[in-house]
């Protein structure tokens, strides 16, 4: 898992963060240009089985290796609201935009100051069908805005410090998803 | 020069692409990309003007302004501006250019000729979306972060000053003028709504339910219904421009920003998918996608439909 080695210190960073933004004012919340990151895996199973592991949205501890457990407010209803406890420490606060069971869809918001080192956090994982018949193709993709709202952000709370970040969460879970699904 | 004024006279889109520091041209005639301009760092808004012979770009990770000549398809000029330039507009004759200057919080007003500075007027925090009155006499800037609308006199560039504001939905970043019927659209990106603003008579006219985080917004159909981008929704709403409700959504964008019209196209700029969407604008149904640059965003008034005049002819318009 490529959560920061530490996820307790990145969370208290980004707690430290907060905080000083708040102090410096509001106009420069914008200042850093926002960064994305798509990661796609194909597995061996069609998009129903797949659908059925990650659909629901307080779901994710059974399939993310780094998720101790992941409880929601209100199932898939929108505005549902879960908390991800991180094994080793750390949390992240997430709230449900959109669910859809016929497009095998959510996308989700994270409350600032979390385990990762973004802001604006958002996200959005769907499944489909692959070219071959009965295989998927999972694709997870993410929009923020690095840790550090002002210029010249420390090398922890910079642009590539949040797509390490992102892609590492990323891709962990989707090469564990695949691994649960196959062994199936 | 001639060739260059044969070579521009298809309408082109210029969509600037955040992630690659540069600006696809797209013949829309052609559906082809037919150039890759290289500019400042960043480039995220972008104001195109046939009036002008340019297209301005902010590029807020140079803090400044790039301008491109439209006829030689060239950056021509790189200056650095404000605090960090975002939003960015022409007027209709051409002859000025404005930029809202994000941490300056300010409007910055240029000769778009020369560049020389006219104006500069203090407004709210983290100013974005810019529009322009179609007499030129008149400018309009969301403050995002105080959840208004600056409306700016600009007829004598010294004496520019905030005319009126408008209180509009939480976090207003894109703005859209209807100039037919004197009317204001402002993009709330936190609220999901669109407050509509009557102009003539000062009052707000509607507030109109969208999809998460509106961005930006643009006139089809000959001005009949508004076109607008719901970033965190994937999808376009489609407003009546009559009676102001929603009378449709598109979807199947990936983080929609920049929005244009082009005869019977609607053009959707893909932040996340890296395309612009070709889209017909009755039928919803998808004409084309065409690759662009990294991270587009198109941010502002990116197609010319006209022809430029030859610069060598190129003079300004008497008042």
């Amino acid at each position: 898992m490529n959560l920061p080695s530490n996820p307790r210190r990145a969370w208290l960073r980004g707690a430290i963060m907060t905080i000083g933004a708040m102090t410096l004012g509001t106009a420069q919340a914008h200042g850093p240009t926002r960064q994305k990151v798509i990661e796609k895996i194909t597995v061996d199973a069609t998009p129903e089985a797949v659908w059925a592991l990650i659909g629901p949205f307080d779901g994710l501890a059974k399939w993310h290796p780094a998720v101790e457990s992941s409880p929601a407010s209100a199932g898939n209803g929108e505005g549902s609201v879960r908390t991800l406890k991180l094994k080793g420490g750390g949390a992240l606060v997430e709230t449900l935009e959109r669910h859809s069971d016929s497009a095998r869809s959510y996308s989700y918001r994270a409350r600032d100051g979390g385990a990762l080192p973004v802001t604006n956090y958002s996200s959005t994982i769907s499944v489909s069908a692959a070219p071959e018949a009965g295989r998927s193709v999972v694709e997870w993709r993410g929009a923020f805005y690095r840790g550090y709202p002002n210029n010249d952000p420390p090398p922890e709370q910079n642009d590539e410090a949040a797509l390490k970040a992102v892609t590492g969460v990323y891709q962990s879970g989707l090469a564990n998803l695949k691994a649960l699904v196959e062994k199936k | 020069l001639l060739l260059a004024a044969a070579a521009s006279a298809v309408p082109l889109a210029f969509i600037t692409n955040q992630g690659s520091d540069d600006v696809s041209v797209i013949d829309l005639d052609t559906l082809r990309e037919v150039a890759r301009i290289p500019v400042g760092k960043a480039p995220a808004g972008v104001a195109a003007s046939a009036a002008a012979g340019r297209v301005f770009v902010t590029t807020p990770g140079s803090n400044g302004l790039s301008v491109i000549d439209i006829a030689s398809r060239r950056e021509v000029a790189r200056l650095p501006l404000g605090q960090g330039a975002v939003g960015v507009a022409v007027s209709p004759d051409g002859r000025r250019v404005y930029v809202s200057d994000w941490f300056g919080a300010r409007l910055l007003g240029l000769d778009a000729a020369t560049l020389a500075p006219l104006l500069s007027v203090p407004l709210g925090a983290a100013p974005a979306g810019i529009e322009v009155s179609a007499d030129g006499h008149t400018v309009w800037v969301a403050e995002r972060d105080a959840n208004r609308v600056a409306e700016i006199d600009v007829r004598e560039p010294a004496r520019a000053q905030v005319r009126r504001r408008f209180e509009v939905g939480e976090h207003p970043f894109g703005l859209l003028l209807d100039a037919a019927h004197q009317r204001l659209y402002v993009l709330g990106v936190y609220a999901n709504d669109v407050t509509v603003i009557d102009l003539a008579a000062g009052t707000e006219l509607a507030r109109i339910a969208v999809g998460r985080a509106p961005y930006q917004a643009a006139l089809i159909d000959g001005g009949r219904h508004v076109a607008v981008s719901n970033q965190r929704a994937d999808s376009v709403s489609l407003i009546d421009a009559q009676t102001l409700r929603v009378v449709g959504t598109l979807d199947g964008f990936g983080y929609p920003e920049g929005i244009a019209s082009h005869g019977a196209n609607l053009l959707v700029v893909n932040w996340m998918d890296d395309t612009l969407a070709v889209v017909d604008a009755a039928s919803g149904q998808r004409r084309a996608t065409l690759a662009l640059g990294l991270n587009p965003r198109g941010f502002g008034a990116f197609v010319v439909e006209t022809e430029p005049a030859p610069s060598t002819t190129r003079r300004r318009p008497a008042p």
